[in-house]
């Protein structure tokens, strides 16, 4: 069982280093997706199966894919195509590929081979983090919408188009 | 939660209700007097029902946050602060084009942001509050977005919070790891036990140290520091420099009050090398400056320092001392930042110390209100800086730091050079053919109001500080 977490953990630092050290922002991106769904692992072996599948998710599935949508569109246009067909050439999906089938390859381990995940003390399931979200930390709830308002106000601001002239914002 | 609950919580709770007020408000209809006007009405009304809260006091609401006379003062002082600095914006971005709205609805979260880390006592509270400050901030800087110079610093504000922020959570980890629970009461637990503390709870303890000191911009996390302030519009480099260490010395002095230091001589060490350090380091790097807002910077950075050393006296007039630096520090930069705003323009920032030369003979107030913050930040008598720098000389000496002490007077007497140079360029004679320029709009009235506030609670504390310093004794916890 700690060996499956070391596993798990080292494809999260390997891949998150492939993360800073590529120069496309889609090839980062592949190799991001795959530290989460490591860090994912990591925590279902830790017991934690609902912040497992909130991280699949939320992460890897919404954010990311999210990401590599707005990243694809953004360079739409004649050359889009080609230059697509140049991003998945099998020397670019195939270093994420190998890392994911580690994981899975875990995954199918762990499902198939224990009854349980015994390194757990205990596991955390989806009513007893409701409970303690919305019981005890209630503010920080209330907090955190507060702080995704800001990072919303903030975004929309930098990021809307120009309607006012060159003039706005200074110089 | 309970009915006392609710009340005590009930400035805060109109603290948000006012940033909603402020979005609708945007959304419905986009004026700027009338943002200022609502911004202000929501700070005023959020003050308003501090005493409600008071008379509740000290209570602990959730596991969270703590109210007692020591947060409200803090809440208190970041309101205040927050209230100048929307002035300050009134009358900085009154001749922009574009949208100038955003900025006070960001500036109020920015504000509830901090007012949560001086009221926290839990570290979930601690990170978000420090989140919601941090975020609201990126886009404060950046708020001019089409000058390269505040986009920029906004972005280095970005990683670098990010990253520090990073070492907080992990240190964050490690406490918990170790003493099973994010209450800061595990910290006390931690360095009481009988026998050295756990390495590890030694390592989280560092790491979120890191995270504070990045944001009090204490040697050598200070990196950020000049550039940020030169280039993010005046009135939030004001907001940067009082508000946002406001908060963060209220949350580092609930941390380190309960704790026994000398129980942890490598914590202590550490502390004191980062005093140190940032008294050196500030001071020296200050000397050469050619620009106002780095000056201030690099001198903000020796500040705190003074701060941490008071902190780390740990004696009875601690808490006081440091609350009453806090104040004397935050009116003293709110009028100097609060001069650059009035006098730069959408063209430049009033920010190279050459535009200052003869500012006397055409703007004699401006001149002299910023003479007195200078003044002020340099510890001359008469002063409110002067009470608070002697303040925590006495905390010190009754902690026994003769060291750091020694550090602080010697340093302090540096920094009167890089002060008295700005006021000496204020005084000589004016470069031949140089107008100076100055925001002469009608919204120079709310600046004109932020800078003759400060400038006389500037003299009242330093004249008659007695007041303050009653006050503050009995807030301390």
């Amino acid at each position: 069982m700690i060996a499956l977490f070391y596993i798990a953990a080292a494809v999260a630092v390997l891949a998150t280093l492939m993360v800073i050290t590529r120069a496309h922002a889609v090839h980062a991106l592949l190799y991001l997706i795959v530290s989460l769904l490591a860090v994912a692992l990591v925590f279902f072996l830790l017991g934690a199966p609902f912040a497992a599948a909130l991280e699949v998710i939320v992460y890897a599935g919404a954010i990311m894919v999210l990401f590599v949508f707005v990243v694809m569109m953004l360079n739409l246009g004649a050359h889009s195509v080609k230059a697509q067909r140049q991003w998945l050439r099998p020397a670019i999906w195939i270093g994420p590929c190998l890392l994911a089938a580690v994981l899975l390859a875990e995954l199918i381990y762990v499902l198939a081979a224990l009854p349980a995940p015994a390194a757990a003390p205990v596991v955390v399931g989806p009513q007893a983090v409701g409970l303690a979200l919305f019981g005890p930390y209630l503010l920080a709830v209330e907090l955190a919408s507060i702080m995704l308002l800001a990072g919303l106000v903030g975004a929309y601001h930098l990021a809307r188009p120009e309607i006012c002239g060159p003039t706005e914002g200074g110089t | 939660m309970q009915y006392a609950d609710y009340m005590a919580l009930l400035p805060l709770m109109v603290l948000s209700a006012a940033c909603a007020a402020v979005m609708l408000l945007i959304a419905a209809r986009r004026h700027h007097g009338l943002t200022v006007l609502l911004t202000l009405t929501g700070l005023a009304a959020s003050l308003a029902v501090f005493p409600v809260a008071l008379r509740h006091t000290p209570i602990q609401v959730t596991a969270l946050l703590t109210v007692d006379a020591y947060s409200l003062f803090f809440f208190v002082l970041i309101l205040l602060a927050t209230a100048a600095t929307a002035l300050l914006g009134h009358a900085y971005f009154h001749a922009w084009g574009g949208h100038r709205e955003e900025f006070y609805l960001l500036l109020l979260i920015a504000s509830l942001g901090a007012c949560v880390l001086a009221m926290s006592r839990h570290f979930a509270a601690f990170f978000i509050g420090l989140e919601i400050l941090s975020i609201a901030l990126y886009a404060l800087i950046a708020y001019p977005r089409r000058r390269s110079a505040s986009v920029e610093a906004g972005l280095k504000y970005l990683v670098l919070a990010a990253g520090s922020a990073g070492f907080l959570l992990f240190g964050m980890a490690l406490i918990y790891a170790e003493q099973g629970t994010l209450d800061f009461s595990a910290l006390t637990g931690g360095l009481s036990h009988s026998g050295p503390p756990s390495l590890v709870l030694i390592a989280g303890l560092a790491l979120v140290m890191v995270g504070v000191g990045f944001k009090l911009a204490l040697v050598p996390f200070h990196m950020w520091t000049a550039d940020v302030y030169q280039g993010a519009p005046a009135p939030v480099t004001a907001f940067i420099a009082t508000v946002s260490k406001s908060a963060m010395v209220a949350l580092l002095a609930r941390l380190l009050a309960p704790l026994d230091l000398h129980a942890a001589p490598g914590l202590f060490n550490a502390l004191a090398a980062l005093a140190a350090a940032s008294m050196v380091g500030g001071n020296l790097l200050a000397l050469r400056q050619q620009s106002v807002k780095r000056l201030l910077a690099f001198s903000s950075i020796a500040h705190l320092g003074y701060v941490l050393v008071a902190m780390l006296a740990a004696g009875p007039a601690f808490v006081p001392a440091v609350m009453f630096y806090m104040t004397a520090y935050t009116i003293s930069q709110l009028g100097a930042f609060g001069v650059i705003a009035v006098r730069s323009t959408q063209a430049a920032e009033a920010d190279s110390l050459d535009t200052y030369h003869g500012l006397f003979y055409e703007h004699p107030w401006l001149a002299a209100v910023l003479t007195a913050m200078l003044l002020s930040l340099a510890g001359i008598p008469l002063t409110a800086g002067f009470i608070g720098k002697f303040y925590v000389i006495t905390a010190g000496a009754q902690g026994r730091l003769w060291w750091l002490v020694i550090t602080l007077v010697v340093t302090s007497g540096i920094g009167l050079f890089y002060y008295l140079r700005v006021v000496v360029a204020l005084f000589s004679p004016a470069p031949a053919g140089q107008t100076l320029p100055t925001n002469a709009s009608p919204a120079a009235f709310s600046g004109a109001v932020v800078l003759s506030v400060t400038t006389c609670l500037l003299v009242w504390l330093g004249c008659t500080p007695e007041f303050l310093v009653r006050l503050l004794q009995r807030a301390a916890p």
